[in-house]
């Protein structure tokens, strides 16, 4: 098992490097001049070349990767040029607002999905499955978008039961949450419908097979089959989509900060290109790389453990 | 913060009578000081929204009108701008401000203003300090053309000394002294700070304190429990963050902000459906729209094709569909209440399609194919299609190029660049909307390239002229030159539209943007 999580860090360092890179290349490509954004019509030729020489710009684009990769390994991520504040403490002081918002996101929808998934399955073809199914597919087809905008409309303008804006007064958990609850079904819902389907399908395979049959055989309960035999197996690709799905959920979570004017790194990110913010954008990106490449590692680790024959590399 | 009290020295200095500066600015400051301001509930928290974050609580680094919204209620100046409809500004930490000669101005400051932290009073030592340190090369703050030719402060007294200028600067009164560049911070703050701060004041003197600041979500300010002069309403003001205008007005309908600008396409909506409780108001803005064309593309050199597109223009139409009607067309770069502003523009505002197709036929130019460069915004992305079908009238095929907006605005260095929709923002002075015209500024801010002497003194002449008439006459003729050239067609001012709870008392510059330490309640 050891060598197995040492092989799978070793892949994620390595992702992580060609990503970052990747996006450097992609960052500084696009055209738009970020001296002129920062430091507005007043500045003179002087101060522009000063700001220029101070972000490195005035080097070759291989040498300013080399650069950034240097400091990043001191844990140096530059200085933020509007603010003077270091990148580090920018990006960290915005990726608990996104980490809350997308874990509590998929946190209820995989509970709920799991459990209609479940109930799907193990009454196929009833009224329930029928209208499990539905109700699944209905709200994939909805963007977070729709979600956010309709359920500020109707839960926030209309019956003024939740927040409309900001992520609530700090230290106070019950303002916090109260403040999650429309970011977060905008996101999660869909999830519910995807993750449900995904789950009815897995158990019903599972339930096909001979171990299961031979539990039933053996005279086992019916909700210990399911629950500790066949959604163990049947839950593996939800852990692996969940995992691959961070990515997509850190996209969704950069329209709801918006919608929702929610602190968080996919507002940030957003701000920092719109100014050409180069310090910022590399320092948003590194982490959202390092976010992305960490779920997926953790959902690959949780597979192993629950499937013998991953860490066997079978 | 650790500390917010303060304390400070009394001195005795004999209050002296105010006299009125040498500008139009100064005489309205003169009639509008003794105004009582009415009886307001003290108390509460007002919520209210910007549109940006913050970028520095340094004054020399300010960023512009959302650092200034907060700088102007934490901090204090000399002057600061009077609310209302007309432009014109009222004595802050100032006791007595006097315009000398032209290029001295001697100030002295109240006794009973202090700095938090323990940095004692406010003295002339800091006003020197602030005013100088903008200046200084070696700061680099992006401000120091707003202090244009400030020679040195002189310290003649504790509270009092003498702003000393290299020539006469009539923008001094108007967008100098009352905004960015006239915040007076603490020397010794600043000193013990190392020069220059960023996101967290160090020493403020206002009647407001900077309390909080999450980053990307909300400022917090609450009342100064140690400012003398009068009380702001408010205990505490929360400002939210809110980048979106559509967000904001649904956060305002929701009823978790007190006072928001909002979008001009939702004031017709607005006015038809009113929010209860709610009140809505349309300020003139003082922004600047145009469609420049760039002289020194060889498409663009023949001054009859040029003609023909500003006659051929429909700004009405432009109004109607780009702006829902909230907005007026302009008649230059000065808007209106402002010196210099033109009753009419040369070229009317309604297209002359008989003029256009004659000016057309004279340039005799023939299957024109141009390209207007446009930020992608809504309203923007509607007058280029409305100026496309314009000039279709005339025959010429307009396409539209959209840019973000970060490769927008370094269109200036491209000398390939045929039409511009643009816009730019604006102090209340008109000297800050001609130095974006001059021949120096060709290729940098001057994206038609338009280099014309006599525009280029005015300019100079006309931020020295104390003859206010005079001074006027100069804007004036400079944007006829501007418009004579045939590189500008003038569009818009837009407009300010706010809208606001029953229960809160707005004040506003006459541009409609907030002075909160003024806000009231009902």
């Amino acid at each position: 098992m050891l060598t197995y999580i040492l092989r799978r860090l070793g892949l994620a360092a390595v992702i992580t490097v060609l990503a970052v890179t990747l996006l450097f290349l992609i960052i500084h490509m696009i055209p738009g001049d970020p001296i002129s954004t920062m430091l507005g019509p007043k500045a003179s030729p002087e101060m522009r070349a000063a700001l220029e020489a101070r972000m490195g710009l005035d080097k070759p684009l291989i040498a300013q990767i080399g650069l950034f990769f240097a400091n990043m390994l001191r844990g140096d991520l530059g200085m933020d040029v509007f603010s003077n504040r270091p990148v580090t403490t920018i990006v960290l002081g915005q990726i608990p607002y996104t980490l809350t918002l997308i874990l509590v996101s998929i946190l209820w929808s995989a509970v709920l999905g799991i459990a209609l998934g479940c109930y799907s399955a193990v009454n196929r073809n009833s009224l329930g499955d029928r209208l499990t199914g539905v109700l699944s597919v209905s709200v994939i087809a909805v963007p977070a978008f729709v979600v956010s905008l309709y359920s500020l409309l109707l839960f926030a303008v209309k019956l003024q039961w939740f927040p409309a804006i900001g992520a609530g007064e700090p230290g106070d958990w019950g303002d916090q949450l109260h403040h999650l609850v429309l970011p977060s079904l905008a996101i999660g819902l869909s999830w519910v419908g995807y993750i449900a389907r995904l789950v009815r399908a897995s158990m019903l395979e599972v339930m096909g097979e001979g171990h299961v049959r031979t539990a039933r055989a053996f005279g086992l309960p019916e909700r210990r089959i399911t629950f500790g035999y066949a959604l163990r197996l049947a839950i593996l690709p939800t852990v692996t989509v969940i995992g691959v799905g961070m990515g997509f959920l850190l996209s969704a979570a950069v329209f709801t900060e918006i919608v929702f004017s929610r602190p968080g790194l996919g507002k940030l990110v957003i701000d920092s290109i719109t100014t050409r913010n180069y310090p910022v954008v590399m320092g948003s990106v590194l982490f959202s790389t390092l976010i992305f490449v960490a779920s997926t590692t953790l959902a690959d680790i949780i597979n192993a453990i629950l499937d013998p024959r991953i860490r066997a590399g079978k | 913060m650790t500390k917010q009290n303060i304390s400070w020295s009394r001195v005795g200095l004999p209050r002296r009578a105010f006299l009125k500066g040498a500008t139009a600015l100064g005489a309205m400051a003169a009639t509008g000081l003794a105004l009582p301001r009415p009886a307001f509930a003290a108390g509460g928290t007002l919520k209210t929204r910007t549109y940006a974050d913050i970028r520095s609580m340094d004054p020399a680094f300010s960023q512009g009108v959302v650092d200034e919204e907060i700088h102007a209620a934490i901090y204090n100046k000399l002057i600061q701008y009077k609310p209302g409809r007309e432009w014109g500004w009222q004595l802050d930490a100032a006791d007595m401000v006097e315009q000398v000669d032209a290029t001295h101005i001697n100030f002295a400051l109240k006794d009973n203003i202090g700095f938090t932290n323990g940095f004692g009073a406010m003295t002339a030592e800091d006003v020197k300090f602030s005013f100088e340190r903008i200046i200084d090369d070696a700061l680099e703050s992006t401000n120091k053309p707003d202090w244009g030719p400030l020679d040195h402060v002189e310290v003649t007294g504790e509270r009092t000394g003498t702003i000393v200028l290299k020539n006469a600067f009539q923008p001094l009164w108007s967008i100098t002294l009352p905004y960015i560049a006239g915040n007076i911070v603490s020397k010794a703050a600043f000193e013990q700070a190392g020069g220059k701060i960023d996101t967290q004041p160090v020493a403020t003197s206002g009647p407001y304190l900077h309390t909080s600041w999450e980053p990307k979500q909300k400022t917090t300010l609450t009342r100064n429990p140690d400012w003398k002069g009068e009380a702001p309403v408010y205990d505490e003001i929360q400002i939210y963050h809110i980048d979106d205008e559509k967000a904001a007005e649904i956060a305002f309908e929701a009823g978790e902000i007190d006072f928001t600008r909002v979008s001009l396409d939702s004031v017709e909506r607005l006015k038809s459906s009113p929010i209860d409780g709610a009140t809505l108001d349309e300020y003139p803005s003082l922004y600047y729209v145009w469609v420049g064309m760039n002289l020194d593309n060889p498409k663009m050199a023949n001054l009859k094709l040029r003609q023909a597109i500003q006659y051929a223009i429909d700004v009405p139409s432009i109004m109607a569909g780009a702006y829902f009607g909230a907005a007026e067309p302009s008649t230059g770069i000065i808007a209106p209440g402002l010196p210099g502003h033109r009753e009419a523009s040369l070229t009317g505002t309604a297209a002359d399609l008989e003029k256009a197709q004659a000016l057309m036929a004279e340039s005799g130019e023939t299957n024109v194919s141009l390209t207007i460069s446009v930020l992608n915004k809504s309203a923007n992305v509607t007058a280029a299609q409305i100026i496309q079908a314009n000039l279709a009238a005339i025959g010429i095929t307009l396409d539209i190029s959209l840019h973000e907006g970060a490769t927008f605005w370094e269109l200036g260095n491209d000398e390939n660049v045929e039409l511009v929709l643009n816009r730019y923002s604006m102090t209340p002075d008109p000297y800050y909307a001609t130095s974006w015209f001059i021949t120096e500024q060709a290729g940098i801010w001057n994206w038609e390239r338009f280099k014309n002497e006599e525009f280029d003194e005015l300019h100079l002449a006309a931020q020295s002229e104390g003859d206010q008439a005079k001074r006027a006459a100069m804007y004036a003729r400079a944007q006829d030159l501007m418009e004579e050239s045939g590189a500008y067609k003038f569009i818009t001012h837009e407009s300010t539209p706010v809208i606001y709870r029953n229960t809160v008392v707005p004040a506003l510059r006459p541009d409609g943007l907030p002075l909160y330490r003024y806000f009231g309640a009902v």
